[in-house]
């Protein structure tokens, strides 16, 4: 309802007469802050219109409708886009009158993206985002704005900076409630205090206000008194001043109806005031001290150290797929999940159908996530297989719960046994195993490790029959579990090979003789390439330590080492001379399987020629899109395809060979600060060449730019035909202030090795460097400078150091000794240049 | 009664235990060693750095015979771990004076 000045004028004369007759409470306080909320949406949609969208909005005090009489009316203007002349003319229209009125007014005008980003990070103003409530405008917009505050890492930097306000607050007051001459809104145990109480219950357990040492209506009454006696205090001060003196204390009590000689009215009013002053104060103390800490939604993790639990445990009953984010939290945290919980999931899980717990890919890629090998995993999964919850999500590993399978080595249940290569998976991964440093360095390098989680889930479930070959009955069991969960093709072949082999390499490595080339040619065919080999041998490795404590012997371990060294070598360095040829196997599949729109001709036209491991690496409708991108390509031409995969993104090039190709490719990538984290280059002997990169985009600046691919992909068509300077755009890039070496961080040394005997037709440069911004842009221009061309590359990343291994030729044929000798002793010094 | 330490390749163990054993050999003990002999070892290069493997993993077999079983024991030995190639291992024959079975304290003369 419209609201005229004068009746805010009125409404104020009526809160005045109220509070000097001791009832200005919590509704008179109402009262007045709906009439001046009124009277704002009178004057907003009064004022000349704005040309983006915007919302009043009434904070503090008045955010919670308990505008006292001389308080600030803290509003804060909104306003989705630039405040042009428009926005100042509606803001001037709101504020001017309210000054007219001589209301104390603390005002803010703010742009909505901007005010997100510069005060995210400041807790007074998340803490003051708690009481916005929009008075008028687009409430969507305060919406956006108020969603900063919902998540738990806000809501855990709110309690902790209201706690730090709290504990400041107390020390002006010498950290008692028993003042003489209370101030009523800020000593202990007065309003804020009660507020701070509210607040902390509110962002961490609501249900706080209800137990403790007092409850929620002894603090109701609480609050009545003293808004009371505030606002008595109010008039008495004729200002915002809260102090109780002693001169206004028999005021005080008379208007608020003590009875008995002045001294006694005085005595009650402090009786009654102390005796609130505690009821806050316990309260307040008790609610800092059992208040958890937020850590997800609806989950939270105790102080006391009993872990994490839901908030409201009646939000979870009956949707299972909210309960795996508890395990989740409980493994970012560092601590179990609470044991109450466990029981509560016990007691609910038996009901539960397997599909219920992943019913969107929101909830199937949270599985991914959790499997992640970290410290944590093995307990909190042991506690999901302990509390029913594991078998009940499959099935398939409840068919082990306690499996007993008698043989000489096997020293625990399967389940166990399953569960604590897990565990050493786990250990290995935070580096937590002294002397196992080598095989830690592996986990780093893995694109997906909870890939190998999935496969040592489920490697062993097979064994829940007695059956001469475990192995493949595992494999259809796991494979049925990852069609459930609707993984891609390529992830469920990796876990698929994991499991169908993952007796195979130990058998090689303890079985057969490791000296003899044609076993390691034999493990190098099976995993074709790097990444499986380095998840088959991290689970070879951890499924025998598993199997008891005296099973994987040092001896074992550089057994398995060697193999895995020898079979990496064979892959990395062997790999150009095994190239695809017409009519072999994996052509013919590409072409039997062919879509509509490519022809046999196309494809035996692409593949021929190209290292056979390129089967092995990309699933074929890859395969085919790489088809497409060759098609008539011309020189000069740049045909590419830029995707984002999760938290990276893949850059794939086809074109044809030309001097510096690489180098330039990967400079265009560092110019825009990318970090190449692996690809593969590869050129085919008719001088096809395909490139691809996988890279992360730390500044965001293709998902921020609108324009940002056109202008990326631009950019390198630009620098693959040598029209603009790319060193130049990679140099100043080096310069800017994101990218400078800092002083006082180390650098490792370079570590080159060439190898001019494992490759017929290459010479193969091995370079391990610290992963720093241009490193493959510069090692390719060093390359060039010696007049050398790139065959084909490897590039992988382990943590911060770059793993690149280089195929190179100088005139068509591999590099004299002499040759090699000059480029090695070039690179230090180019490298650092 | 001798003792016959051989040392072999790690792949060839169960080979010598069921040639052993068609011998009428059936105890041994096993132990994982490190070493090397004529077969030097090498270096091994693994992303651009060399490290040493000049002590390869082999097996070592220890089994006490009667005097007379020796010759067809190390026979059995041999032609159980051979591939022809360096790094095949070695055998030794070596006296035992006295043997005594811990669980009974009797002696054991053969």
């Amino acid at each position: 309802m419209a609201t005229s000045l004068s009746s805010v004028e009125t409404a104020r004369v009526e809160l005045f007469a109220a509070s000097g007759r001791g009832k200005g409470g919590a509704r008179a306080l109402d009262l007045f802050s709906s009439c001046v909320d009124s009277l704002l949406q009178r004057l907003w949609n009064e004022a000349p219109a704005a040309a983006t969208a915007g919302v009043l909005v009434a904070l503090g005090g008045y955010g919670r409708r308990q505008l006292s009489l001389y308080s600030d009316i803290d509003v804060l203007l909104l306003f989705d886009g630039t405040i042009g002349p428009a926005e100042e003319a509606r803001v001037r229209a709101v504020l001017h009158p309210l000054w007219d009125l001589q209301f104390s007014v603390g005002h803010q005008v703010r742009q909505a993206s901007e005010f997100i980003e510069l005060e995210i990070d400041n807790p007074k103003f998340l803490l003051a985002l708690l009481d916005a409530r929009a008075v008028t405008g687009d409430s969507a917009l305060l919406e956006r704005v108020s969603a900063v505050v919902r998540t738990p890492d806000a809501r855990a930097r709110i309690v902790d900076a209201l706690t730090h306000l709290i504990d400041e607050r107390h020390a002006r007051f010498n950290d008692t409630f028993y003042q003489l001459e209370p101030d009523v809104k800020d000593a202990p145990g007065a309003l804020r205090d009660l507020l701070a109480a509210q607040t902390i219950a509110a962002l961490t357990d609501p249900s706080l206000l209800d137990r403790g040492p007092t409850d929620r209506v002894k603090l109701e009454e609480a609050a009545e008194f003293l808004q009371r006696l505030r606002s008595v205090v109010h008039v008495a001060h004729k200002r915002h001043r809260n102090d109780l003196l002693h001169e206004i204390q028999e005021q005080a009590a008379a208007v608020m109806g003590y009875t008995g000689g002045p001294r006694q009215q005085v005595e009650r009013l402090m009786g009654d005031y102390f005796r609130h002053a505690r009821v806050v104060s316990r309260a307040l103390a008790w609610i800092r001290q059992a208040a958890p800490v937020p850590v997800g939604v609806n989950l939270v993790r105790s102080r006391n150290g009993h872990g994490i639990r839901f908030v409201d445990s009646e939000a979870a009953k009956g949707r299972p797929e909210r309960w795996l984010p508890l395990f989740q939290a409980a493994i970012e945290s560092g601590v179990p999940v609470a044991d109450e919980t466990l029981t509560w999931i016990q007691q609910r899980v038996e009901g539960c159908a397997h599909e219920a717990f992943f019913p969107t890919a929101v909830e199937r890629d949270a599985l991914l996530e959790f499997l992640k090998p970290r410290a944590g995993l093995y307990a909190r999964l042991s506690e999901m297989h302990d509390s029913g919850l594991l078998g009940r999500m499959f099935p398939e590993f409840q068919a082990i719960f306690c499996r007993v399978v008698r043989d000489f080595y096997h020293k625990y249940t399967v389940d166990e046994h399953t569960l604590l290569t897990i565990r050493n998976l786990e250990r290995l991964a935070s580096r937590s195993v002294k002397g196992r440093e080598r095989f830690s360095s592996l986990i780093a390098d893995l694109a997906h490790p909870e890939l190998l989680v999935m496969a040592l889930l489920f490697h062993d479930v097979g064994k829940w029959r007695d059956a001469e070959d475990h192995s493949a009955e595992s494999v259809r069991m796991a494979v049925d579990v990852m069609q459930r969960l609707q993984l891609p093709a390529e992830s469920m072949a990796v876990v698929e090979f994991l499991i169908r082999n993952h007796t195979r390499m130990s058998l090689i490595a303890f079985r057969r003789d490791t000296d003899d080339p044609e076993m390691v040619r034999q493990l190098a065919d099976l995993v074709g390439i790097e990444e499986r080999l380095k998840m088959l041998c991290l689970l070879t490795l951890v499924d025998i330590e598993a199997v008891n404590p005296e099973t994987l012997t040092p001896w074992r371990e550089e057994l398995l080492w060697r193999l895995y060294v020898d079979t990496y070598n064979h892959l990395t360095l062997g790999y150009a001379d095994d190239r695809i040829e017409q009519r072999e196997a994996g052509v013919r599949a590409l072409i039997a399987g062919r879509p509509a729109d490519i022809t046999d001709a196309e494809i035996a036209r692409f593949v021929e020629g190209l290292p056979r491991r390129y089967l092995r690496l990309f699933p074929t409708d890859v395969i085919y899109r790489h088809i497409r991108l060759s098609r008539d390509i011309r020189p000069d031409d740049v045909h590419t395809d830029l995707q984002r995969k999760g938290s990276l993104w893949e850059l794939t090039v086809v074109t044809l060979d030309k001097p510096s190709l690489f180098s330039n490719i990967c400079g265009t990538l560092s110019s825009f600060g990318m970090d190449i984290t692996r690809g593969q280059a590869m050129t085919s002997p008719n001088g096809l060449v395909l490139d691809v990169f996988q890279f992360a985009d730390h500044e965001r600046f293709l998902e921020l730019n609108a324009s940002g691919q056109e202008r990326f992909l631009a950019a390198l068509g630009e620098a693959i035909v040598g029209s603009t300077d790319v060193a130049e755009a990679v140099r100043s890039r080096e310069r800017g202030v994101l990218h400078r070496r800092r002083p006082g961080v180390t650098s490792t040394p370079p570590v080159i090795h060439a190898d001019n005997q494992s490759s017929h037709r290459y010479t193969i440069l091995d370079i391990v460097a610290d992963n720093v911004l241009g490193l493959l842009h510069r090692v390719s221009r060093i390359i060039s400078t010696h007049g050398c061309d790139v065959g084909l590359v490897l590039i992988s990343t382990e943590g911060q150091r770059a793993i690149d291994v280089f195929h190179i030729t100088q005139a068509g044929a591999k590099l004299s000794d002499q040759a090699v000798a000059e480029l090695i002793a070039d690179f230090p010094r180019m490298l650092e240049a | 009664m001798k003792l016959i330490k051989a040392i072999v390749r790690p792949n060839k163990v169960d080979d010598v235990k069921d040639a052993l054993g068609r011998v009428n050999l059936p105890g041994m003990t096993v132990t994982e060693v490190r070493g090397h002999g004529k077969q030097k070892g090498h270096m091994a290069i693994y992303r651009g750095k060399e490290y040493d493997v000049s002590l390869l993993p082999k097996m070592e077999i220890e089994v006490v015979v009667p005097d007379e079983l020796v010759d067809e024991a190390v026979a059995a030995i041999i032609e159980a771990a051979r591939t022809g190639e360096i790094g095949d291992g070695r055998v030794f024959v070596i006296p035992v004076e006295q043997s005594y079975r811990i669980r009974t304290g009797e002696r054991i003369d053969r």
